[in-house]
């Protein structure tokens, strides 16, 4: 059985087409990737996956059961950590959490266990009488990540999990995500942060404009795109218009300056490292370091997704 | 499990969510400003400015002031709450739960219910120790109030089902009801001294049912029969409920 099964669905606002026949499953135990642009129908399939909305066509189910049909049932067996750190600030952490299990039905006892070990996951222990108005931003969002937890899901959605994160709440709640992985819990993952999707997801899919555009696992999608290979250089001196000068070599199709190095990107890398051995040999430069790099699953969304990168940034073709 | 027993075991967990959501609104709700204002001052002001130096014993306004503070206090809660937990996204932990929608309703009405009877109290201890306005009869004045509040408190998250993120939009259309609610519901005017043509308005008041319960308790007549009022809240409870569950699903799709 599937942990998630989604099969040819669709969502129309009125003439906006949000979702467009759209199918896909995820084993149980899998860690499942979705990226997509903004406004590419990520949120509304969580929505309609955690059976907040119906979809105007096709059908899905979490665990086998329906989720228009046995909602109630499909929710029992899932956690959900919303995009937003969603808890009540006028209450402590302990009583959100409280709150939060007495909606999922667990009792008293069960729930302070699990409730205590939770705080202490997440490093909140010692805050838990405090009102969470007080929190900082990671503060809040291990509480609600806490909070989506304390039914112990077999399937947990988490909805941009890291995003804006202070380094310590990032390390913590990747480590739970790990964790979640080796103990067999489906995770179902959003993120606009395309590495961490691609170390932590077996599998991810790319929705672009309400369609799947690739569903795979991350190594797979890069070698459908080898021609987006890189090298990386650094020069000592950087010369003037250096930029200008590395986009002349051959089979260069693009140059993009990362600090204190350029990245090159090409589909031959040997024939572009003699290229810039040439170009430093011209400009009475060093070269101190020299780097080649396969496609990255960001070069593979950028490329799906239809985004377009330029000198200053990435924009949308459309 | 049988289905009997799976309906029974559904129906403790949603009674227990419900309870739950009641008892967060009240650590949450129950003291903020805009709560207070609409909830305890404002049905004090109105019935002042209605009811000074009009005729009329205290055995007469007394119960008058307790349904006008029910009908606004009741139904001030929800039409605060839940625009701010749509505003914080917390409201969206609610309809996730699993549990029904009715569940939420439910939740939700009660905590403005026990606001209601709470804040109902001031005006009915107020009768008896300040005014000396003794109750003739306490069943009517308990059943009128708790379906009253009940009532009321359903109104109010009907109304809250409206999608905004704004209070003020919510309020401003409840008042839209509540305030011509208090002028054919013969708080003011008794019944029968209603105009003809404006007694139908009063049969679809169900301040009209409450008020006339409340009544009931301390003359011991009533307009209509109290199985009619009692009746008639029901009723009203039960087309509040169904409504708000529907328009909550409908605005979530």
């Amino acid at each position: 059985m599937y942990a998630i099964e989604v099969n040819h669905i669709s969502k129309h606002f009125g003439k906006l087409v949000a979702l467009n026949n759209i199918s896909f499953s995820v084993a149980e135990g899998e860690t499942f990737g979705f990226l997509g642009p903004n406004g590419a129908g990520k949120t509304t399939t969580i929505r309609i996956l955690t059976g907040i909305t119906v979809p105007t066509g096709g059908d899905a189910k979490i665990f086998g059961k329906d989720i228009v049909n046995e909602t109630i049932a499909a929710r029992r067996t899932m956690g959900i950590v919303h995009e937003t750190s969603n808890i009540y600030t006028d209450l402590s952490a302990w009583q959100n959490l409280m709150f939060s299990a007495q909606l999922y039905d667990i009792g008293k006892a069960v729930r302070e266990k699990r409730g205590r070990d939770l705080l202490e996951l997440f490093g909140l222990w010692e805050r838990k009488d405090d009102k969470t108005s007080g929190f900082s931003k990671g503060m809040k969002r291990r509480l609600t990540l806490a909070m989506g937890l304390i039914n112990e899901p077999r399937l947990v959605f988490l909805d941009e999990p890291t995003s804006g994160l202070d380094v310590q709440s990032n390390l913590i709640i990747r480590d739970v995500i790990r964790d979640f992985n080796a103990r067999g819990v489906t995770v179902f993952l959003t993120t606009h942060n395309i590495e961490e999707a691609n170390l932590t997801c077996d599998r991810v899919a790319i929705i672009n404009k309400g369609m799947i555009a690739a569903i795979d696992s991350p190594e797979k999608l890069k070698k459908t795109i080898q021609s987006v290979q890189s090298v990386e250089v650094a020069l000592d001196p950087v010369p003037a218009h250096t930029e200008d000068g590395l986009r002349q070599i051959a089979t260069v199709s693009e140059v993009r300056k990362l600090g204190d190095k350029f990245r090159l990107i090409t589909e031959d890398p040997p024939a572009v490292i003699s290229g810039v051995m040439a170009y430093a040999k011209a400009q009475d430069t060093r070269v101190i370091s020299v780097n080649t790099y396969g496609p990255s699953l960001e070069d593979v969304f950028i490329k799906l997704t239809g985004l377009e990168v330029r000198h200053h940034g990435v924009k949308t073709v459309d | 499990m049988t289905d009997q027993a799976e309906w029974f075991r559904q129906l403790r967990v949603e009674l227990i969510a419900a309870w739950a959501i009641a008892k967060k609104d009240m650590l949450i709700y129950y003291l903020k400003p805009n709560i207070i204002v609409s909830g305890m001052l404002f049905p004090l002001f109105m019935f002042l400015a209605f009811a000074v130096g009009r005729p009329g014993t205290p055995s007469v306004m007394i119960p008058g002031l307790i349904a006008i503070t029910i009908l606004f206090s009741a139904s001030s809660i929800e039409p605060v709450s839940i625009p701010l937990e749509r505003r914080m996204k917390t409201f969206d932990r609610l309809i996730s739960a699993p549990v029904s929608l009715h569940a939420v309703v439910l939740g939700e009405s009660l905590s403005g219910f026990l606001y209601s009877i709470g804040i109902a109290a001031v005006p009915f201890i107020a009768g008896i120790i300040i005014f000396n306005t003794p109750v003739i009869n306490a069943a009517p004045l308990i059943i009128g109030v708790l379906l009253t509040s009940f009532c009321f408190a359903t109104m109010g998250t009907l109304f809250a089902s409206y999608p905004t993120e704004s209070p003020g939009d919510i309020m401003s259309m409840l008042n839209v009801v509540r305030l011509p609610l208090i002028f054919i519901s013969g708080i003011f005017i008794p019944l029968g001294q209603i105009p003809a043509i404006a007694q139908l308005l009063t049969y679809i008041s169900p301040l009209t049912y409450g008020n006339d319960l409340i009544h009931a308790a301390y003359s011991g007549t009533t307009y209509f029969s109290p199985v009619v009022d009692i009746a008639m809240l029901l009723v009203f409870i039960l087309i509040f409920q169904f409504a708000a569950n529907r328009l909550y699903k409908k605005f979530n799709e």
